[in-house]
């Protein structure tokens, strides 16, 4: 390691310092997580020819910037957004700009976990900086090679231009000048004003979809490694259970089967492809111990959860009393690619191709099997056919770590559909007791809130409120029951369920206090910009505009994640079927990176909020998931899908997350909607349209 | 295990495999045509979507027994340098998000383009409406769709 690279790193080291985020960092050029090998020779010629200033980017002598991701896509951009962000302040020529992931392992700067809207948050200002301290480095590489004062040099599209006399250098003439050019102190680079952004702000379509379209972009589940056999696990129905005997004769008669071994999550069969593998897991005759959780239903977990509910607050004396229940369904994340790894075990040390939320924990986790240094475990990060919090988790990274381990070979475990719908970390199941009053005068005097959460520890203290309305006298309770299912984060985590209820609980609040929905809230929106969100959605949909008998239009908003959100939602009830007609969508994400990266997240997150309102649920059984597949765990098609009528208010506020925010207005909305048009509450999801009559 | 001929993207590759194995696992694991995607196994995503002498077909449905001297067309063959109208159209609309279902989208969207080159809203509802995409980027397929259709003039 040279001196350049010592500064560098810890140039960046200071910088990341400012984000709160921890960093393994080398030198960028070894930073090849690609399973593409190059060869030891061209890798020197390549080192020797790029500028590499800091672990995020590298220049290449024909211009390329190359910038290195060290969040994972999963389909919300980032690859293209943390790009644009470095390239604006380096004044880069877009058209030449080149992304590669980063993973755990191998010297590489450190593949982040990625989850909580967090990435734009945290990463922009790490990812401006090294963009503009590289720009520096080049006015000066520049100056130095006129000869002239780097006062007098300005940078555009790639470039370095000397405005006495309009000269100019492209970027990668200057890779060996700018590599002598010391790294800039932190605090000495200055970043653009957002009104001189060129790239930042501009619809910017992804990088990666040339790649898709063809058929050509890599996905954990498309990784081929020579030698590599494939394996599916035969997983128990409850959770808890675990393998008594196995009976593999039948298993290892199918041609193609190499192996039958027990792993932690159950019995793997390993094969040379993955039909063989599939149809020896079939063959599988396994006896289970039955563990404790065999007598776990839904309806047994809902009870629970129904005991734990305590007294509310007193509610002031006098007032109008309003009380509801909500209740929410485990969700399953059902990302469209179904959980998969390829792990190769060699003797003391580890290679892993997965697509994953969280490079540090699948390294932790292989680490931990093997009883290896978590450094000798290499984890490519690879595209993410979906995540939504699922790929946070590193269970099938353990599943291909074992395998392989017994197989002596690299191995790909593919986890089928049903493995993947009935072994999830699921959004938890909730029950929600509501109680506010409103005053004579119709401004509400209490609010009381209490989630039940299957899996959350009972409590009984009352906190903070937790909604963005001024209400005197509110509470808000998180309690619950033990719960043998999993739960984990699901897309906008806990507002899947609390923020959904309040939105719906508001609502009725405004019917008690014979107001309208949208006058009712915003009268009681404390912040500007969700009272701004609130009124877009409210005046794009003609609010006030009355609709035809059985259709209804209801409202909800949200802010979270450093954003602001609102919908107004129309719905049409017709003998059996709630059919969504169009929903208007208000946002403001402060400064947008990629503004067509933000319309996708609001679309994809309507999506699964009209998915979740009137569709897809989790139920338990015997202890284990009833769900299989998409034919019973239901997600929205095209069909079924409304007009979108996105306005985007480009605020002035800071870089705010957009993953989560669309996400918890829209069941609400759903929901008022459904009321707006019938007289009827719905308060449980997914509504059911014979709960309806 | 059998030895077939199969003729994929106009080659022929002979594939030894059990007679039951799905075409998708022969493309994915055999072949090598990684670009047909496994979403579920029983016919109900689309995410495999190849097209079978022309005809839009779930690969995980058909087994590699059954295919005979039938053309099969992936991705990676729809076009020879990604050009076609509707890849063109993909890009234009920067449909994908994570990306997963959308060789399999683009495959149920050539067939329909093929069977009605001026497909209406609701044809192009009917015919994508058992194609799931967990992003929801229903709303650009659709535009990329009618983009395609209109020769890429809209």
């Amino acid at each position: 390691m040279n001196s350049q690279s010592e500064l560098s790193r810890r140039t960046v080291l200071k910088l990341a310092g400012g984000a709160g985020a921890v960093f393994s960092l080398g030198s960028f050029s070894s930073l090849a997580c690609t399973p593409v090998k190059t060869g030891v020779a061209e890798e020197k010629t390549k080192k020797a020819a790029l500028f590499v200033p800091n672990a995020f980017m590298n220049i290449a002598q024909d211009g390329t910037l190359t910038v290195a991701i060290c969040h994972s896509d999963m389909g919300q951009g980032v690859r293209t957004s943390l790009a644009m962000l470095l390239a604006e302040e380096l004044d880069a020529d877009w058209h030449k700009v080149k992304v590669e992931q980063a993973g755990a392992g191998d010297n590489s700067p450190g593949g982040l976990g990625t989850g909580g809207s967090s990435t734009i948050r945290t990463m922009n200002r790490q990812m401006r900086e090294m963009g503009a301290s590289a720009r520096l480095m080049l006015i000066t590489a520049a100056a130095k090679t006129w000869n002239v004062d780097p006062a007098t040099c300005k940078t555009e599209k790639g470039t370095v231009v000397n405005t006495a006399n309009g000269k100019s250098i492209p970027y990668g003439d200057l890779v060996g000048a700018a590599s002598a050019v010391a790294v800039p102190n932190g605090q000495s680079v200055q970043l653009k004003a957002a009104t001189d952004y060129k790239i930042v702000g501009k619809p910017t379509p992804r990088v990666d979809n040339p790649a898709v379209v063809t058929g050509a972009a890599m996905y954990g589940c498309d990784v081929r490694v020579d030698g590599m056999k494939y394996a599916v696990l035969l997983r128990p129905e409850a959770f808890g259970a675990s393998v008594g005997t196995v009976d593999d004769s039948a298993a290892r008669q199918i041609p193609g089967v190499k192996d039958v071994v027990k792993v932690s999550n159950g019995v793997a069969v390993i094969a040379d492809n993955t039909w063989a593998a599939i149809k020896g897991r079939d063959a599988l005759k396994v006896t289970w111990n039955p563990g404790p959780n065999v007598a776990i239903t839904t309806a047994t977990l809902l009870e629970g959860l129904k005991k734990n509910v305590v007294d509310h607050k007193t509610m002031p004396e006098g007032a109008r009393v309003v009380e509801a229940t909500y209740q929410f369904p485990y969700l399953a994340h059902a990302t469209m690619e179904p959980l998969n790894a390829v792990a190769d075990v060699k003797e003391g040390s580890c290679t892993v191709w997965t697509g994953t939320q969280g490079p540090d924990g699948a390294q932790q986790q292989a680490a931990r099997i093997l009883g290896i240094p978590a450094e000798n475990v290499k984890v490519n990060v690879m595209l993410l056919g979906g995540g939504f919090g699922r790929r946070s988790g590193a269970d099938f990274v353990a599943d291909a770590v074992e395998a392989s381990k017994a197989a002596k070979a690299p191995v790909k475990v593919i986890w089928t559909r049903e493995d993947d719908t009935k072994h999830d970390y699921y959004r938890p199941m909730s029950y929600h007791s509501m109680k506010g009053a409103v005053g004579a005068d119709g401004a509400p005097v209490g609010w009381s809130h209490q989630e039940m959460q299957a899996g959350a520890k009972p409590s009984t203290d009352f906190g903070g409120a937790g909604i963005p309305y001024s209400i005197p006298n509110a509470g808000f309770l998180r309690s619950g029951a033990p719960s043998p299912i999993p739960n984990g984060a699901w897309r906008s985590v806990e507002h899947t369920q609390i923020s959904v209820a309040n939105e719906c609980f508001i609502d009725e609040m405004a019917h008690a206090a014979g107001k309208d929905p949208f006058e009712f809230r915003r009268g009681l929106i404390k912040d500007e910009r969700l009272k701004k969100v609130l009124e877009t959605a409210a005046e794009k949909s003609n609010w006030s505009q009355p609709l035809a008998a059985g259709s209804g239009r209801g409202i909800a908003c949200f802010s979270g994640y450093g954003s602001y959100v609102a919908h107004v939602i129309e719905v049409t009830v017709k003998g059996n079927a709630i059919k969504v007609d169009k929903v208007y969508a208000a946002i403001d994400c402060g400064q947008a990176v990629n503004p067509k990266g933000v319309e996708a997240q609001i679309q994809g997150a309507c999506c699964d909020g009209l998915s979740t309102a009137l569709r897809a649920e989790i139920t338990i059984d015997k202890g284990g998931v009833v769900q299989n597949s998409w034919y019973d765990y239901k997600w929205i098609t095209m069909e079924a899908v409304p007009p979108i009528d996105i306005t985007h208010i480009q605020g002035s506020g800071d870089f705010g997350g957009m993953g989560e925010t669309g996400y918890p207005s829209v069941p609400a909305a759903v929901a008022n909607a459904v009321f707006a048009a019938t007289g009827k509450r719905m308060r449980k999801f997914p509504i059911k349209v014979d709960e309806l009559v | 295990m059998a030895l077939y001929k199969i003729h994929v993207n106009g080659t022929e590759h002979s594939v030894e495999a059990l007679p039951d194995m799905p075409l998708l696992w022969v493309l994915r694991d055999i072949v090598g045509l990684t670009g047909t995607k496994y979403g579920c196994g029983v016919g109900a995503c689309g995410a495999c979507t190849v097209l079978v002498d022309g005809d839009e077909m779930r690969s995980c449905q058909l087994a590699v027994a059954d295919i005979g001297h039938k053309q099969i067309t992936t991705i990676e063959g729809l076009s020879k340098d990604g050009n076609h109208p509707l890849q063109k159209a993909w890009l234009a609309e920067d449909v994908p998000q994570c990306g997963y279902c959308q060789c399999g989208q683009i495959m149920g969207a050539a067939a329909l383009l093929k069977r009605k080159p001026h497909p209406t809203d609701a044809d192009i509802d009917q015919a994508m409406s058992s194609h799931i995409c967990r992003c929801g980027t229903y709303v650009r397929i659709r535009s990329a769709i009618k983009e395609a259709a209109a020769g890429g003039s809209r």
